[in-house]
């Protein structure tokens, strides 16, 4: 029993991060139906700009925070710029493929800037490091921190597209880009700003889970693959659907290693894509339609 | 009759330039003024610190030795090639390197799986190759007569780590590996290891490169009571696995590699205080990079790589470029590769400013058989101890 509450719990905190990856990738797919491949670097990015201004310049925590996720917007915007608007017209293929080359530039920048200082950074937690106490049960504060965050930046983004207009306009311009054309949106400009808040959200996620993924050019991978993952099942175009899918990814692979065999950690994602392809196209949240993934 | 003299000096010192001089050209990589070496690892892609680092500690310690004139006049020239990590990538450096920039000799391979796959092309060119960082021992094991490697290797490694458990005492012991490639290479001389000493381990678990979390694997190596863990994984898997296991209250005897010798990154990477109480390690290096006695190697590497902040990869490639240039010194100022490779055999029981135990080349192609363990003590890293192998 105690082994299941541990798995439990650690599966729930490790499902957050998924969750809050996942967040980013719906997002962006939400309103220009592609997926970012390069999310899982702008993760890294805003991970590494925190470093910068937190480790290396000393700053306080929430200025380097906040510094680090405006960093991270301000990559997003570069990347649709360079990644979405200027090869749509080729169509969704060129997106994904420029999506992955502005992947391995920011690896390739990383390296050259972070990289020769030792092969993985550490980033201080935000809370100390050392575990609490949960009935029978240790959980690290720092996994705690990214639950919560997980679930204000949820409902964050569950407001910003219900109650403001910028996030409406963003909805209208992912259902119908025509008639939203037609109404007098600027959807360039919109989709813009779509990249640039993905980004940020994955700035955040950086900078929150770095203390626990630790900080290294290519931290962004498996993260994304997770993420995407979790997004997919949740449906991919529900905010709510990411994180709920990114808690079940987490409890499913924890489950798995704890009982089945560590070795199987790493394949559960995949087995996951799989089966909501398969069998839950539209995700446990998402509606139903024309997918492009 | 002095005229006569005078002519004859100056034809005879004309003959020796020419001969010098065809000498020179006889030989691969090899003028009156440089030896041009060569080196291949990952410059670039996730584990590029295995190269890129290397190979600067290797450039740090010719510089110094160029900057007193180089070695019989002849000043070393490093020229690198990126393999990626990648076996396709390892053939196409050294065949570049070979055939193309025409190297004289190479120290390099960064990783187990490529160098490997490498060996072939480099033996048959016969150019002298002295591996650096690679740990599989299949790249000097058969021995090759071009092939040296400084390193420890894999399977002496993998036996330190049995010796150490077994010599405090542990009953019960498990193994965590990553199950690529570099972790293969090392679980695989264990396991034959425990089998020829008749033993099994009660856990078998896996981990990988990039795992973010190890509550799994560490409940179960708690559930099966392992009292000894030997850990066969890079310093991310290890950090996290050795923090979640703290956070269930597991504290076994746990015994790294050279890949997780940097004790203080590692504690750093868990992030817990006394994280490391009950942990040693292989070392290659026998203290850490902060530590004084690498002073004037930070001072040197700051000169070259002002980004860089000395590491354990840094010192491993300069530890190999230190015996590399013992042996180009003892091959003499003709220099051919013949000369070369023999020179290897004058290497016996030479004491390198950084590796932690002698260097002997002399009659074996792994001229490093000494495995030393260190520890934490204090936010020092000491020395630990040694082992016998049995």
């Amino acid at each position: 029993m105690l082994m299941f509450s541990y798995l439990m719990a650690t599966g729930i905190t490790t499902g957050a991060f998924y969750g809050l990856v996942a967040l980013g990738i719906v997002i962006v797919y939400k309103a220009t139906e592609v997926v970012n491949l390069a999310h899982g670097e702008l993760f890294m990015v805003g991970g590494m700009l925190a470093y910068t201004c937190y480790v290396i310049e000393g700053l306080p925590y929430v200025p380097s925070l906040l510094l680090a996720v405006a960093g991270a917007f301000v990559v997003g915007i570069i990347t649709e710029r360079v990644a979405y608007r200027s090869v749509l017209k080729h169509g969704l293929a060129s997106v994904l493929v420029a999506t992955i080359g502005v992947s391995f530039i920011l690896k390739g920048i990383a390296r050259y800037v972070w990289g020769g200082k030792g092969d993985y950074l550490s980033f201080p937690p935000l809370v100390s490091p050392e575990p609490l106490q949960f009935g029978n049960i240790m959980i690290m504060a720092q996994q705690l921190v990214v639950l919560v965050a997980a679930l204000v930046v949820m409902a964050g983004l569950a407001l910003f597209f219900k109650r403001t207009r910028a996030g409406k306009w963003m909805q209208a311009t992912a259902s119908n880009p025509k008639a939203a054309l037609l109404c007098g949106l600027r959807i360039d400009r919109i989709y813009m700003y779509t990249f640039a808040v993905g980004a940020a959200v994955a700035g955040a996620a950086g900078v929150l889970m770095a203390p626990l993924t630790l900080l290294y050019p290519d931290v962004g991978f498996v993260l994304f693959i997770k993420g995407l993952a979790a997004a997919v099942l949740g449906g991919i175009t529900s905010v709510p659907g990411a994180v709920v899918g990114g808690l079940l990814l987490g409890v499913i692979e924890q489950l798995a290693a704890g009982y089945v065999h560590s070795s199987v950690q790493d394949v559960v994602p995949f087995l996951v894509i799989m089966f909501a392809l398969t069998f839950l196209p539209t995700g446990l949240f998402g509606v139903r339609g024309l997918r492009k993934i | 009759m002095k005229q006569l003299a005078s002519t004859m000096g100056v034809a005879l010192a004309f003959a020796c330039m020419a001969t010098a001089g065809a000498q020179a050209a006889d030989v691969p990589g090899v003028t009156d003024t440089e030896i041009k070496v060569g080196t291949f690892g990952p410059l670039t892609g996730p584990v590029y610190i295995y190269g890129k680092l290397t190979m600067n500690g290797v450039e740090v310690y010719f510089n110094k030795l160029n900057e007193k004139g180089g070695i019989h006049g002849r000043k070393l020239v490093l020229v690198r090639e990126d393999d990626l990590c990648k076996p396709e990538g390892a053939i196409a450096a050294v065949k570049k390197l070979i055939y193309e920039d025409k190297v004289f000799a190479i120290i390099g391979g960064g990783c187990s799986n490529s160098t490997l796959a490498a060996r072939p092309e480099i033996e048959k060119a016969g150019v002298p190759f002295h591996v650096f960082a690679a740990v599989a021992d299949g790249i000097v094991d058969p021995p090759a007569a071009n092939i040296y490697t400084t390193q420890l290797t894999a399977t002496i490694e993998s036996h330190a780590q049995i010796q150490w458990a077994l010599d405090r005492g542990a009953k019960k012991l498990a193994i965590v590996s990553q199950h690529d490639a570099w972790g293969r290479s090392r679980y695989e001389p264990m396991l034959q290891d425990l089998k020829r000493r008749g033993l099994q381990v009660v856990a078998d678990e896996e981990v990988t490169v990039d795992q973010n979390d190890g509550t799994a694997q560490a409940l179960r190596l708690k559930s099966s009571g392992a009292d000894a863990v030997m850990l066969l994984g890079y310093p991310k898997a290890a950090a996290v696995l050795i923090r979640d296991s703290i956070k269930i209250g597991y504290k076994p005897i746990w015994i790294g590699q050279t890949a997780i010798q940097d004790l203080p990154a590692l504690q750093g990477l868990i992030g817990i205080d006394g994280s490391l109480a009950n942990f040693v390690s292989i070392t290659t290096i026998p203290g850490h990079p902060d530590n004084p006695q690498y002073a004037e190697w930070r001072k040197l590497l700051k000169n070259t790589f002002p980004n860089d902040e000395l590491s354990v990869f840094n010192l491993m490639g300069i530890a190999a470029a230190e015996v590399f240039g013992k042996v180009v010194d003892a091959a003499g100022k003709e220099l051919t590769r013949e000369k070369f490779l023999a020179a290897y055999n004058t290497i016996d029981n030479f004491k390198s400013s950084i590796y932690p135990g002698p260097i002997t080349c002399k009659g074996q192609h792994k001229c490093n058989q000494s495995p030393a363990f260190v520890k934490l003590d204090n936010n020092n890293v000491v020395f630990a101890g040694t082992v016998v192998l049995k």
